[in-house]
């Protein structure tokens, strides 16, 4: 019996099938795929081409035995994942308020969310300027309430671009939290608490875990931009905190050693997958855990 | 007997066809408009957008009925922009800084020009003109040390910069952009002793030097408006490598801040214009060139943007302070050696 009889004759569940409402996704995806995963596959590939056009791996051999490049990565980590931290416990609280809230709290709560994702990074940058100087509304504070003598230095600082990145970013991490928080079922906790489960049992063990995949997502999203950016470090650090960017940007534009900025690229790239794809692992885990 | 397509007012036919149609005209449309227009894109610096978008685009567009566009950003980034689009360019004509102009010719991005397409090249000052006509000079503003004036009265020497008082109160330019050269070569003439002429090619002495304000400076920048925001509101006492066509700007629209020229030397800008190769409107190109070197364009932008023309027929002009000497560097020599710069300077800082 030939293969294709044997296909014809194979039970329907056993045939493959597309569901047609797949299809819907195929304009985004095609789009993905000309102006993103094709260019960047042709950046990773640069990133193993010398100078001729010959399979090198210099470019990774060069920049990992920099003690300084090391010293970027991690800052460049550190600081994405300390902005994805500080997004998150800002946010979790935020996602429930907007969650549980109606009418015109909940409107002003969202509104406050989106609408400074429409201030562009160059004006916020400049805000925080006018917070985090010596003079500024934080330091003031800080020498009224006597926590110090004299103000400190805020500007130019790893702990300015973290809390200004998670200025940035707070929305991202509290829109997909949210999306879950408002679909838990409120009689869950209270099943629970029927059942003898204190306040911290029931948030721990029912509210959290029906939180993750929001979380997850969250961290997905602010991870990603926080490790990539650019801008932010560049107007808030300068160049005595560099990150990884600010060296793909320096080997493009002024060194135009593109086999350099595609190493760098390609090791940012996989720094940011890395924390993704092990982020969702956890999730399944957990969740594997459960059942 | 009533047909299909009156009762409904459009058949199906129809409709494909006017569809297809308009289409086709709109995708068409641009590029029909485009070809009939006369326009040119310029690449120019950031700085340049206020006294562009006042003088430069208004004058030329009145004059040759064109249609002026331009973009400003960093001398790099135009350089890469050319780089990306050799092959079909878009840009006609590009104003950036000379060591990046050196490159540029390096890698064949350039057509010269010439006085018989831009007559007025050939009343430019002597040494305005770079490489057999790659690139010309036409404003240059001067450099020194911005400073807050609420903070100081002034700013004597370069010196200034390494004195403890001034600790934590200072900011510097990258390397990555061309006014960082200022404080990498006064720190030459600082810690050799020789004049900016020899001091400029001891690097290693140079370095040595940056090494002692390290400590000293707040930070590096790469993006110039936010520091100078920092400086405007108080934050740091002293800008390094500032230069007349923005702080002097700033100070006549009543910010508290001025220029200072250290008594060693202050800096000329290199400021340069050139033509694209292969670029879209080249007659255009040339005209919009012609126009940058004449004298009553150069005199309107010298004084707007407090800056030396380099038309020689401009009189009157007292934009450079009295009694300081005026270094310009070599640049062969700058962008021979910019990329190791740049990266021990990173090092350093970051260290």
């Amino acid at each position: 019996m030939s293969a294709a009889t044997e296909a014809a004759q194979a039970p329907p569940e056993m045939r493959w099938r597309v569901d047609p409402f797949v299809l819907l996704a195929a304009p985004g995806l095609l789009y993905l795929a000309i102006l993103f995963a094709l260019p960047l596959a042709l950046l990773l590939l640069q990133s193993f081409r010398d100078a001729d056009g010959h399979f090198s791996i210099a470019g990774y051999i060069e920049f990992f035995s920099d003690p300084i490049n090391l010293a970027v990565t991690w800052r460049t980590f550190r600081v994405a994942a300390l902005s994805t931290l500080l997004c998150l416990v800002l946010a979790y609280p935020t996602a429930f308020a907007l969650a549980r809230a109606r009418g015109f709290v909940q409107s002003f709560i969202l509104v406050a969310m989106i609408l400074p994702l429409s201030v562009g990074v160059i004006v916020k940058a400049f805000s925080w300027s006018i917070v985090l100087r010596s003079d500024g509304i934080v330091n003031s504070a800080l020498v009224f309430l006597g926590i110090v003598d004299q103000p400190i230095r805020l500007l130019f600082t790893e702990t300015a671009l973290i809390v200004g990145s998670a200025n940035v970013f707070l929305p991202f991490m509290v829109l997909p939290i949210y999306a879950v928080v408002r679909q838990i079922d409120p009689s869950l906790s209270a099943a629970a608490a029927t059942l003898g489960a204190g306040p911290f049992f029931r948030f721990f063990r029912v509210i959290v875990p029906l939180t993750l995949p929001g979380v997850i997502a969250g961290v997905a999203f602010v991870f990603s931009l926080a490790i990539s950016m650019y801008v932010i470090p560049s107007l808030i650090v300068g160049e005595r905190h560099a990150t990884l960017s600010m060296l793909i940007a320096r080997s493009y534009l002024f060194f135009r050693d593109a086999q350099l900025g595609s190493t760098i690229s390609a090791i940012l790239l996989l720094i940011a997958i890395a924390v993704v794809l092990g982020s969702s692992l956890l999730l399944r885990r957990f969740e594997g855990t459960r059942v | 007997m009533t047909t299909d397509k009156t009762r409904r007012g459009i058949d199906r036919r129809t409709l494909l066809k006017t569809t297809a149609l308009g289409a086709a005209a709109t995708i068409a449309m641009p590029a029909v408009l485009r070809a009939k227009t006369k326009e040119i894109v310029i690449g120019c610096a950031g700085s340049h957008t206020a006294w562009m978008e006042q003088i430069v685009i208004p004058n030329f567009e009145k004059k040759y009925d064109a249609k002026v566009l331009f973009e400003g950003t960093k001398s790099t980034v135009n350089l890469e922009k050319m780089r990306g689009n050799r092959d079909q360019p878009y840009l006609s004509v590009v104003q950036m800084d000379d060591p990046v102009m050196i490159l540029a010719v390096e890698e064949g991005l350039l057509t010269p020009i010439t006085p018989e397409l831009v007559p007025n090249m050939t009343k430019l000052r002597d040494g305005a003109v770079h490489m057999d006509g790659m690139w010309a000079n036409y404003v240059q503003p001067w450099a020194g040390i911005a400073y807050n004036t609420n903070a100081m009265d002034g700013v004597e020497s370069w010196s200034a910069l390494w004195d403890p008082a001034a600790k934590g109160k200072i900011i510097i330019p990258s390397l990555q952009n061309t006014e960082g050269m200022w404080t990498l070569f006064a720190a030459a003439a600082l810690s050799t002793g020789k004049p900016l002429t020899e001091a400029q090619y001891e690097i290693d002495a140079a370095f040595d030097k940056l090494g002692e304000l390290k400590d000293q400076v707040l930070s590096v920048y790469t993006v110039m408006t936010q520091s100078f925001n920092l400086l405007e509101q108080g934050e740091i006492s002293m800008l390094s490598g500032q230069f007349s066509s923005y702080a002097l700007t700033r100070k006549a629209e009543g910010a508290p801040v001025d220029l200072a020229a250290p008594k060693e030397t202050i800096f000329a800008m290199p400021s340069g214009i050139c033509m694209v190769k292969d670029g879209p409107n080249p007659e255009l190109a040339t005209a919009y060139i012609n126009e940058m070197l004449s004298a009553d364009l150069q005199k309107e932008i010298a004084t707007y943007a407090n800056s030396l023309p380099a038309n020689t027929e401009v009189t009157g002009m007292s934009v450079i302070p009295e009694g300081t000497p005026v270094f310009g560097p070599d640049w062969a020599f700058v962008s021979k050696n910019r990329k190791d710069w740049i990266e021990r300077f990173d090092k350093l800082m970051a260290a």
